[in-house]
């Protein structure tokens, strides 16, 4: 059974019957979206207990041809360090469908778009040719358009159309880089895996210039220093399972695109890239704090504090060590986990107090006792207090980069005591202190909201107490790309 | 040698279409509609006939001393025919056109697709040039056809005046061009013809004559407003069919027939290509005006299919030929889209991004197929225009010309911008009415065919790869 196929296409299967129902019929829409998302997810749970994790290289390959003229296949595949983040999307997306029930505006296309959006990420994650990488790629791009444009904020318009354009003009120079691969291949190809050997006829001149060009798609959709400009915009102005969607999903393509393609493909670029990656990834923790520190919107202090979280995963790459590399795609999935639900949560309170302004609130504990538990969890999980998800990643990547980058690794610890300098005001000023009298009449959360949201918490703690189980998926691979002679 | 056989299903247009023009005498104006259904019905006839000289290729194929019939014009035949079949259907679905004239409306498409089909097949500057001049009195009187509408009447006059100045420029290039080979036919150049400075000249302004046709800058003026005044179903026509027979005819000329080896106009080709598409893309950006903005965005494209020319390789000519197709397909369903949405708009200027307001909520499967097309033009994968880009920029960074094909990809981030311009009036703004967008069944049929050829060809692209590869040969003496 093609296993693979099964998880891309169904979402795909799913916006296509939603498209054929009528858009009164809001129950039957929302009921397609859940069951074809939630059956993704069943499946590649399947794949994760069908997984073999003393194999390093790829399982459940498919492979077929799609254009023979072109010498493009349709090749599918998970490894250690695919498979992670396939789960994370798959569980993620239910959880944002989960929220974006609230939704009461346009629900068809809402649904249809997000379908789609999520066969592209997953393809994405599971494309072992360039060009079919390349069309996945694009296709998450135009459903989260129109989810920003259309169910976004005051300034979805500008918010969508800078997202896209941004992330079309690095992608552009990605496929020069693909052309530029596969003219320089012998025999010409796309395929992923055979282009992993190519390398040692090319020069570095050559690695140079191609890695770049793949660099500037991926960087942009880190987001890297300094290409990080649409981020904060996009983010704020999304509606909350975007939002979602957005940091926990879409981030990580640019980071899997720089461990798979530029590390796996161009080790000459990479090796002569090492050392500005170190600085940028520096500058992605420490500036990515700061600014999170000093915003006063709930939603883009969390939005900054990406920024942030994708410096560790630089960080951790850039020690090009295999516990390094394992903080890294750990701090892929913790970051999607833990992000996933502070936006959520923040859109919790966004939709009753139709503010996020931190100091509008105050003593909310009191009043939202559980809302409140919740996000005091997430925050110190994202500030990464041991005993949580978020700890074990950062941890495994300042450790695999230390021993490589020591000034570095030292500088960015600042990066560490500023997140938890802005988590612990924003709790400070929203849940303690004096009880605001005009959010008198706030109501705790409801059952949609702790259905989204409960999973992702219990995921945060299970993960923080026991990371072997998630470890173990990624180990092998992991040491093996570190190892191969190169 | 006479090889009038070959002709034949040009011969059979054009007397299909002089058949109608009688026929318009006997018709009552209240039945004007079936004088389009006769016309499609006789293009599809001669599409047939296309289809036999290509499974028949020995006895329907081969070179006579003024024209070629080989797979690649019978390709660009196919698409001609295709185009005005599909312009047709607009047309039966359009209604400002005076329902009085329609049999000589529909002559005059077919009198210029019989003169596209004898462009693409020319291989004598004279026959080039008559057949350029068929097409041309065809569009200038079809551009006009709306007359009680002036802007139709201004597109005309601009279109005819840049147009007999564009001619006239090419029937001096051509007799410089006899001044310095003694000859007007272009097969079997050899070196020592080719090179003088009365040659350059000659073929330069032969080159102008062409710009002018397949609007390439810098001689694309005419095209906004002869493409905004004209007939919606006319101007999908104009913005298609010459564009592509016309770069078919370049393509023959400047890649087969005086190859880079015997006279390089590479560097020359780099320029305008450059150039048409950078000026398209960027004037598109500030139209408000969809079909002006579709103008615009028509330059560009042809801005594109010019880098498959230059690279001037087999891929790059394959890459002319797949492009041309699957564009017929994109921007025939922008036009019909653009038809239908204007035809039941109210507002001061029914081709106004205004009209477009909300169509996702009046019609979804329309706004949906707009939208398909229009990403299609911008080259968004999964849809069929990234299939013809990539093949094009492919051959472009093959026979190392990768400026250009950067060029072109900075070009198409910046194209995404006016399209989605379109996008985000049909989704992001309210409608002014919730009255659903009702759509005739002919135009229905067309915007199906478009929609399935952009969805197809852009997620299983082999067929038409295929046979692009086996269309992709030609005559050579």
């Amino acid at each position: 059974m093609p296993i693979l196929t099964l998880i891309t296409f169904l979402p795909i299967a799913g916006a296509l019957v939603i498209l054929c129902l009528p858009k009164e019929a809001e129950k039957p829409i929302q009921i397609t979206a859940l069951v074809s998302a939630g059956l993704s997810f069943v499946l590649s749970l399947c794949v994760l207990y069908g997984f073999d994790r003393a194999q390093p290289l790829m399982q459940f390959m498919e492979n077929a041809d799609w254009i023979p003229s072109m010498h493009v296949h349709y090749a599918l595949g998970v490894d250690g360090l695919s498979l992670p983040l396939v789960l994370l999307t798959t569980f993620v997306t239910v959880l944002a469908l989960i929220s974006s029930l609230g939704i009461k505006e346009r629900i068809k296309e809402y649904f249809f778009w997000f379908l789609v959006l999520e066969a592209g990420m997953i393809g994405v994650f599971e494309a072992l040719d360039l060009v079919l990488f390349y069309v996945f790629w694009e296709m998450t791009l135009v459903p989260m358009y129109f989810l920003i444009g259309i169910w976004g904020g005051p300034k979805k318009e500008f918010a969508a159309i800078k997202f896209f354009l941004y992330t079309l003009a690095g992608s552009v120079f990605m496929l020069l880089a693909i052309l530029a691969v596969y003219f320089n291949s012998t025999p010409n190809t796309f395929d992923m895996l055979a282009l992993m050997h190519q390398h040692v006829n090319w020069s570095a001149r050559f690695q140079i210039l191609v890695f770049l060009g793949f660099y500037f798609g991926f960087a942009i959709k880190i987001p890297a220093f300094p290409f990080h400009t649409w981020l904060p915009l996009a983010h704020v102005e999304a509606p909350t399972a975007v939002s979602v969607i957005l940091a926990a999903v879409l981030l990580k393509m640019g980071v899997y695109g720089l461990m798979r393609i530029s590390y796996g493909m161009l080790p000459l670029g990479f090796a002569w890239f090492i050392k500005p990656l170190i600085i940028i990834a520096t500058i992605n923790i420490v500036y990515g704090a700061l600014c999170a520190m000093a915003q006063t919107d709930m939603k883009k202090m969390v939005a900054y504090s990406s920024v942030n979280h994708m410096g560790y995963c630089l960080l951790g790459i850039a020690g090009l060590t295999a516990t390094g590399f394992q903080g890294a795609v750990m701090q892929m999935i913790t970051h999607g986990i833990i992000t996933g639900s502070l936006f959520l949560l923040v859109g919790v309170i966004y939709d009753r107090a139709h503010t996020r302004d931190i100091s509008a609130f105050g003593g909310l504990a009191v009043r939202v006792p559980t809302y409140a538990g919740l996000m005091f969890l997430a925050c110190f999980a994202s500030l990464g207090l041991p005993g949580l998800a978020g700890f074990i990643s950062e941890f495994f990547c300042f450790l695999g980069a230390f021993q490589a980058w020591k000034v570095y690794a030292a500088v960015s610890v600042l990066g560490v005591l500023a997140t938890a300098a802005f988590f612990l005001r924003m709790m400070e000023k929203v849940f303690l202190g004096p009880f605001n009298n005009k959010w008198a009449g706030l109501t705790d959360m409801n059952a949609r909201e702790l259905a989204s949201i409960v999973p992702l918490t219990v995921m945060t703690v299970a993960l923080g107490v026991y990371p072997k189980w998630a470890l173990d998926i990624m180990k092998e691979t992991l040491i093996y790309m570190i190892n191969t002679p190169r | 040698m006479t090889a009038i056989h070959l002709i034949f299903p040009e011969i059979a247009l054009c007397a299909l279409a002089l058949a109608l023009m009688v026929a318009d005498l006997f018709v009552a104006p209240k039945h004007g509609r079936l004088l389009y259904h006769l016309a499609w019905l006789a293009s599809i006839v001669t599409l047939c006939l296309i289809g036999l000289s290509i499974s028949d290729a020995a006895r329907y194929q081969g070179l006579g001393s003024l024209w070629s019939v080989d797979p690649m014009s019978q390709f660009f035949k196919m698409l001609v025919l295709l185009t005005t079949v599909l312009s047709l259907l607009m047309g039966l679905e359009y209604k400002d056109l005076p329902p009085a004239r329609a049999g000589i409306f529909v002559s005059l498409l077919m009198f210029a697709s019989t003169g596209m089909m004898l462009l693409v097949s020319s291989v004598d500057l004279l026959l080039t040039f008559v057949s350029l001049e068929l097409i041309s009195i065809s569009s200038f009187i079809l551009t006009g056809f709306e007359k009680r509408n002036p802007k139709s009447s201004e597109g005309a006059i601009k279109y005819f005046l840049f147009g007999a100045f564009s001619s006239a420029v090419m029937a001096f290039g051509i007799s410089l061009f006899y001044g310095a080979t003694g000859t007007t036919k272009l097969l079997g150049l050899t070196q020592a013809q080719t090179g003088g400075p009365l040659f350059i000249l000659g073929l330069l302004l032969v080159l102008l004559g062409f710009a002018f046709k397949a609007s390439i800058a810098p001689m694309h003026f005419w095209v906004p407003d002869a493409y905004e005044g004209a007939p919606t179903p006319v101007t999908a026509y104009l913005s298609i069919a010459p564009k592509i027979a016309t770069l078919a005819a370049m393509l023959r000329l400047f890649a087969i027939l005086l190859p880079a080896k015997v006279f390089d106009l590479t560097t020359l080709f780099v320029l305008l290509s450059a150039l048409t598409m950078t000026i398209g893309n960027f004037t598109a950006m500030f139209q408000r005006n969809v079909k002006r903005l579709l103008a615009y965005s028509s330059i560009a494209q042809a801005g594109y299919i010019l880098i498959g020319l230059v690279s001037g390789t087999v891929v790059g000519m394959e890459g002319v030929l797949l492009y041309s197709f699957i564009y017929v397909a994109m921007n025939i369903g922008a036009f019909s889209v653009a038809q239908a949405v204007a035809s039941q708009s109210s507002g001061a200027d029914p081709y106004g991004l205004e009209s477009f307001d909300g169509l996702s909520q009046r019609s979804f499967g329309l706004a949906l197929a707009m939208t398909f097309f229009l990403l299609s033009l911008a080259g968004i994968p999964p849809l069929a225009g990234f299939m013809g880009k990539f093949y094009i920029f492919q051959a472009a960074v093959q026979s190392g010309h990768i400026g250009l094909a950067a060029l072109g990809l900075v070009n198409s981030v910046v194209s995404v911008y006016y399209y989605m311009a379109i996008a985000y009036h049909m989704f992001f703004k309210p409608a002014a009415t919730e009255e659903p967008l009702s759509i005739g069944p002919y135009l229905y049929g067309g915007l199906a065919v478009a929609v399935a050829g952009v969805i197809i060809f852009g997620i299983y692209p082999e067929p038409l790869i295929a046979s692009v590869q086996t269309s992709a040969q030609y005559n050579l003496p």
